[in-house]
């Protein structure tokens, strides 16, 4: 027995003597660094699946070293400072909270390039990076708007931050396009990680009335699977979870980060790496709106695909004029457009929702 | 079903996690050991009885390992606290924290994986009264269960002998020991028993309540059940009086929600724990009523081999 884990151990330090080896011989060392375990759906899945890009074009020439579910604080930036020490000289930080600690890394170490989700500090070598989820959520809304009978729409939220309050906006906004006597219920559970919590509202948004349901920023397909089995249509944000509501799901706004991390390490083995905030939407081809629902009529369908291809081409935006707040006043006038930075740090929400926002 | 339906049922399947969790820490603080680890047993056997009912398709089984896995977890504090007569505080904490980390590996292949919850027993006659039906006699098999145990611990705690013998344990374990009672048999069941109850929780959230496993779906839970002991002054019937509040006001706070309330979802959202501050700082002002419930011997480590 000790004889077989003598031999395991040596096998263990020749691997990595050899990966030290292989290191050393012009492959670009990848250090990721995700907030929750990586499961076959949900936010660090789409993480993990957009480097898989990187993967195919570059092949041996990158190696990754991914270190999952760690908690954003002291521990993050130890690792990630282990991740620098160990050579990595590409890194992709996978959570909001990481976002100080990473920034110190970056300026201390400027060849290295780092690409950070969620935040909104930029250095030269550090791009943050966001997605439009309200341009995917304003086609759900029409979707929804199809398909409610009850004309009542439910949504089980993470925590009141302009990311998840655009994203709502953009769904309600949609519902209304297609019918303005739609509304809209929010629950905010206040924690990105409760699937018990996240099942409940489900039950009590679906008790109350509503007939459609919104997973928005749920990692779990806890509200998915809630939908299928009340049978209320459901949506979720960044990876399908088709499988856990096979009759009932309404479609996903993915995250295909793909396009994105493998322009950046482009740019990183080029030399030209340059941090810039990096807000990406339809036209990035990052925000991808999947797995539609058969049961969306026909005519509702080429509507969805025509508002799509607005979007994307930037002919019509999300926050256009006129827009009206919960209280009923105009926010913005008709002809003008909500600002990048206004939508960025949003804390309002669209005339529609019935529940009021945290402050 | 209607809100107010969806409330009142709700409400009891929610308490039954913690109720669960809750009645095994009383027996164990009962005999004079508080174990802080229900957090962490929780989460072993959540992970065990999600991943034996997803690969066996038998949430019999699923229970009946978590049950042992929530057992095997406790064994550790009690031979640390009991027989090596470790500060309980500490390794209860200890054992907690581990408890966490070991669920992750166990469920580390079945992250976000889902199951399907078994029917509910439905109560021929009784179901079909108005509001009472769906509430009272349409839950699941566990929930009926867990409040008939409620009912028999506190009878057994008050009214037997072997009540006696955990509660003269729990007092005085010197004195139980010069009357004959084997002070750490005892204690040692008591915690196999916490922890089977813990066990029995876990499973219940992970394959019942939420069918689903996720690395730290407990989220605290375990904690308000260790509270709710307090909460309770150590009495079943207000632990489990407790237990129901606490199911009522997580559920009420996002039932509000839903229906438009003008209050900030962030005080709903600690609404349980400022309950639980606001009840304890109630009961311990009154010092001569929480001494005459609490375990006179609650925490201090008992060294029998002095005795003799």
């Amino acid at each position: 027995m000790i004889k077989k884990i003598a031999k395991r151990l040596a096998t263990v330090a020749v691997a990595a003597v050899m990966v030290q080896n292989v290191a050393s011989a012009e492959t670009l060392e990848v250090g990721i660094l995700l907030p929750s375990p990586i499961a076959d759906v949900g936010w660090s899945h789409a993480l993990v699946a957009g480097m898989d890009a990187v993967k195919a074009k570059h092949g041996d020439k990158v190696n990754f070293n991914v270190v999952e579910n760690i908690q954003e604080g002291p521990d993050a930036d130890r690792i990630m400072n282990k991740m620098v020490g160990d050579g990595a000289e590409f890194l992709l930080l996978g959570s909001f909270g990481y976002m100080n600690g990473g920034l110190k890394l970056a300026k201390r170490n400027p060849e290295r390039s780092f690409v950070h989700a969620s935040g909104y500090k930029v250095a030269d070598n550090f791009s943050p990076f966001t997605a439009k989820y309200y341009e995917g959520a304003y086609l759900m809304g029409m979707a929804a708007a199809d398909l409610t009978k009850t004309k009542k729409l439910g949504v089980v939220s993470a925590f009141a931050i302009p990311e998840l309050i655009s994203t709502i906006n953009g769904f309600t906004l949609g519902a209304r396009s297609v019918d303005p006597e739609i509304t809209v219920d929010v629950i905010w559970i206040n924690s990105w990680f409760d699937p018990a919590k996240a099942q409940d509202s489900a039950k009590a948004l679906l008790a109350n009335g509503a007939d459609i349901l919104f997973s928005n920023a749920q990692d779990t397909p806890s509200v998915v699977s809630v939908g299928e089995e009340n049978g209320a249509y459901v949506f979720n944000l960044n990876s399908s979870m088709k499988e856990y509501a096979p009759t009932k799901y309404l479609g996903v706004v993915k995250t295909d980060w793909a396009p994105f991390f493998v322009a950046s390490v482009d740019a990183h083995l080029a030399g030209n790496f340059e941090g810039a905030n990096q807000w990406l939407g339809m036209q990035d081809d990052v925000v991808v709106v999947e797995d539609w629902s058969d049961d969306i009529s026909a005519e509702m369908k080429d509507k969805i695909k025509a508002k799509q291809d607005e979007i994307a081409s930037g002919a019509v935006h999300v926050y256009d004029g006129p827009l009206t707040n919960q209280a009923g006043e105009e926010v913005v006038a008709a002809g003008s457009r909500l600002e990048d930075g206004a939508i960025l740090g949003i804390d309002w929400h669209v005339e529609g929702i019935n529940s009021p926002l945290p402050k | 079903m209607s809100t107010l339906e969806f409330f009142l049922a709700g409400t009891l399947s929610a308490a039954t996690v913690f109720l669960l969790a809750a009645l095994g820490e009383l027996v164990v603080e009962k005999s004079g050991l508080l174990n802080l680890g229900v957090e962490g047993m929780m989460a072993v056997s959540a992970a065990v009885g999600f991943v034996v009912t997803f690969e066996t398709g038998s949430h019999i089984w699923g229970f009946a390992l978590a049950g042992l896995s929530g057992v095997v977890i406790s064994m550790v504090f009690a031979v640390v606290a009991i027989t090596f007569l470790a500060n309980q505080v500490a390794t209860g904490l200890a054992v907690g924290i581990m408890g966490l980390g070991l669920s992750a590996l166990i469920g580390r292949e079945y992250e976000s994986r889902t199951i399907t919850s078994p029917a509910d027993l439905v109560i021929p006659y009784l179901s079909d009264l108005p509001l009472l039906g769906p509430v009272l006699f349409q839950q699941n098999i566990v929930v009926y269960l867990t409040f008939l145990l409620a009912v028999v611990i506190g009878y057994t705690l008050t009214h037997t002998r072997l009540g006696l013998a955990i509660r003269s344990v729990g007092e005085q374990p010197s004195a139980a020991h010069a009357l004959g009672f084997p002070v750490y048999l005892i204690r040692y069941a008591t915690v196999a028993f916490g922890g089977l109850l813990a066990g029995f929780a876990g499973a219940y959230a992970s394959t019942i309540y939420t069918p689903l496993w996720a690395d730290g779906m407990i989220a605290g839970r375990g904690w308000i059940a260790v509270a709710l002991v307090v909460f309770g002054t150590w009495k079943t019937g207000r632990v489990a009086f407790g237990a129901l509040l606490f199911g009522m006001i997580s559920l009420g706070e996002l039932i509000a929600q839903s229906m438009g309330a003008r209050i900030p979802s962030q005080l709903l959202s600690s609404l349980p724990y400022i309950v639980t501050i606001i009840v304890l700082a109630m009961i311990s002002t009154n010092k001569a009523r929480m001494k005459l419930h609490a375990p006179f011997s609650l925490g201090e480590v008992y060294d029998g081999s002095e005795g003799r």
